[in-house]
């Protein structure tokens, strides 16, 4: 009886370990951003939003969450408008060197991050444009078009190129047609895809931080350069709101797509 | 109708603007890199970086830190996320529960590695809650040094990592028909056996697949290594980066680059031929 059970409380017991280590830093640090002690305390000594306080007060951080949001949201609207047209031509057409495209497409996915913020650096400096929103956009383009890329391309099926010849068949023009026929059956795809973008970019440290300077910089490079030299709990506060926008973004995604990862197909 | 000129016109309307940008900000970019490691500081053709970084006793013991990190980092995923994998796919019966659990899981996915590697300062630090926790339950009698260390880093590190294996696993899991381990136990095999035999070669592309990602993205990292060892602990990603933002010599740093691009891809290619191939529709 108990070695039939065992197993399977074993497995609960690793899992719901695992749970409680993927919980409990981004609690620790949520936590700890309403300490009322100038010093990290965890749990928090008293109840304080000084901290979130001291970040609205200094612009610097306002700046940041400006850079971020702005650039990740014109890396994800660029990822969309390269990788839709690129997954049309990959699913529609059989040409010379398909394969070969589809692995540079998908290649940024591999490579290292450092290594391709370096090699923006070393560009951008040749043609002196180091260390500008120009080279910083640059990178983040390369590293989320596959995303993007990744979860349109599955919804282009023969079915839903039927759809599309159908529409064409009843007259409705090229771009009527994208915009009625295309566009909602490959949503679902786009939407996830844009999303992920959008958090890939937003989060980005190891590219970013080649293309930052005190000025320009981005949330999490801002984050990891404070970070390495004192950790106080303005710092915890600023961590607590990209936490907040994280699971935002997951409940935005669930509500716009569903999550349905990790369910059961039958 | 479509004749063979009019789907050229329409195939490079379609492919020229994302195929200029990658080679513009992507490909261009990394032949410069791979130029410049071939070279000098006067411009000639040389093998001196490379050898630089073959000849020096450093590189490899740098090496071998990131490596061992990365292979430990793997392993750790693995141990804890198959079960937890296996435990929302096939154990939770309650699809709320699930769904926060889901949430659970990608939440620390959608957040800067930055502040999840803070939390473990934090959490790591002197004083901090897992000290704490060991002294008062007795299992040590000084606080334990973590932040420097390899353990400490590797701690980071599977957290980072952890909810890459877990949705790697998970989805190939999902997609494993459970009437093929039904089957198996009507047909006498014990609970172990059929794990063994169906259950787990099902799910081998899934868990190879993770565990594959899960190394490659420990071997590059940089920012969590960076903020746990506390400068005590170097790997591969810092020597780059220190060429490229405080030496400045892009020829060395190159040559390192290119070292770390040839490990990654190596790798990816060998995954390739390990995951077995899907015969069965």
């Amino acid at each position: 009886m108990i070695a039939r059970l065992l197993p399977g409380l074993v497995t609960r017991l690793i899992a719901w370990a695992g749970l409680i280590y993927l919980v409990v830093p981004l609690a620790v640090i949520i936590g700890s951003s309403f300490t009322a002690t100038s010093y990290l305390a965890f749990p928090p000594k008293g109840l304080s939003l000084t901290w979130y306080l001291a970040m609205l007060q200094d612009p610097s951080y306002g700046r940041a969450f400006a850079i971020s949001t702005a650039l990740a949201a014109v890396a994800t609207l660029a990822a969309v408008l390269l990788a839709v047209p690129a997954a049309l031509a990959m699913a529609r057409y059989r040409f010379a060197g398909r394969d070969l495209l589809s692995s540079f497409f998908m290649s940024p996915l591999v490579l290292p991050h450092v290594v391709l913020g370096a090699a923006i650096l070393q560009c951008a400096a040749s043609i002196g444009l180091v260390r500008s929103v120009g080279a910083l956009l640059a990178g983040h383009v390369v590293i989320v078009m596959p995303l993007v890329l990744r979860s349109v391309l599955p919804l282009l099926t023969p079915e839903q190129r039927a759809l599309e010849e159908a529409s064409m068949d009843l007259g409705a023009g090229p771009f009527t047609t994208f915009f009625l026929v295309v566009v909602p059956q490959i949503r679902g795809g786009l939407v996830s895809g844009a999303v992920l973008a959008f958090i890939s970019s937003w989060i980005n440290v190891e590219l970013s931080i080649f293309s930052t300077t005190a000025e320009l910089t981005t949330i999490p490079v801002k984050l990891f350069n404070y970070v390495q030299y004192t950790v106080d709990p303005t710092i915890a506060a600023v961590s607590a709101v990209t936490i907040l926008v994280a699971a935002s973004s997951i409940v935005l995604l669930d509500l716009l797509v569903g999550l349905d990862v990790l369910a059961e197909r039958r | 109708m479509n004749t063979m000129a009019h789907q050229q016109r329409a195939l490079w309307g379609l492919l020229s603007a994302p195929v200029l940008v990658l080679a513009a900000f992507f490909a261009i970019p990394m032949a410069v890199v791979a130029v410049a490691s071939f070279g000098d500081a006067a411009g000639r053709f040389t093998l001196a970086q490379y050898a630089k970084i073959l000849l020096d006793q450093y590189h490899w013991e740098v090496l071998a830190t990131t490596l061992r990190i990365a292979a430990l980092t793997t392993v750790w995923c693995l141990l804890l996320g198959f079960p937890l994998a296996y435990y929302l796919v096939r154990l939770v019966r309650w699809r709320l529960w699930r769904r926060v659990c889901v949430i659970l899981l990608i939440t620390p996915l959608f957040t800067s590695n930055v502040v999840r590697s803070f939390g473990w300062m934090v959490l790591l630090g002197r004083n901090g809650m897992v000290n704490d926790g060991l002294l008062a339950a007795g299992l040590v009698e000084r606080p334990v040094r973590w932040l420097g260390t390899e353990a400490g880093i590797l701690i980071g590190m599977v957290y980072v990592l952890l909810p890459f294996v877990v949705l790697a696993v998970g989805n190939a899991l999902a997609a494993v028909d459970d009437r093929l381990e039904q089957a198996s136990a009507d047909l006498g095999a014990g609970p172990y056996a059929t794990f063994m035999h169906i259950t787990l070669p099902l799910c081998m592309p899934g868990v190879i697949g993770g565990a594959v990602m899960v190394f490659t993205l420990a071997i590059s990292a940089y920012v969590t290594p960076a903020l746990l060892s506390g400068g005590r602990v170097t790997v591969f990603s810092m020597l780059i980066f220190q060429q490229y933002s405080s030496v400045f010599d892009f020829h060395y740093g190159g040559a390192l680059s290119m070292t770390l691009l040839v490990i990654t891809l190596l790798l990816v290619a060998l995954a390739g031929r390990l995951a077995p191939r899907e015969t069965a529709p």
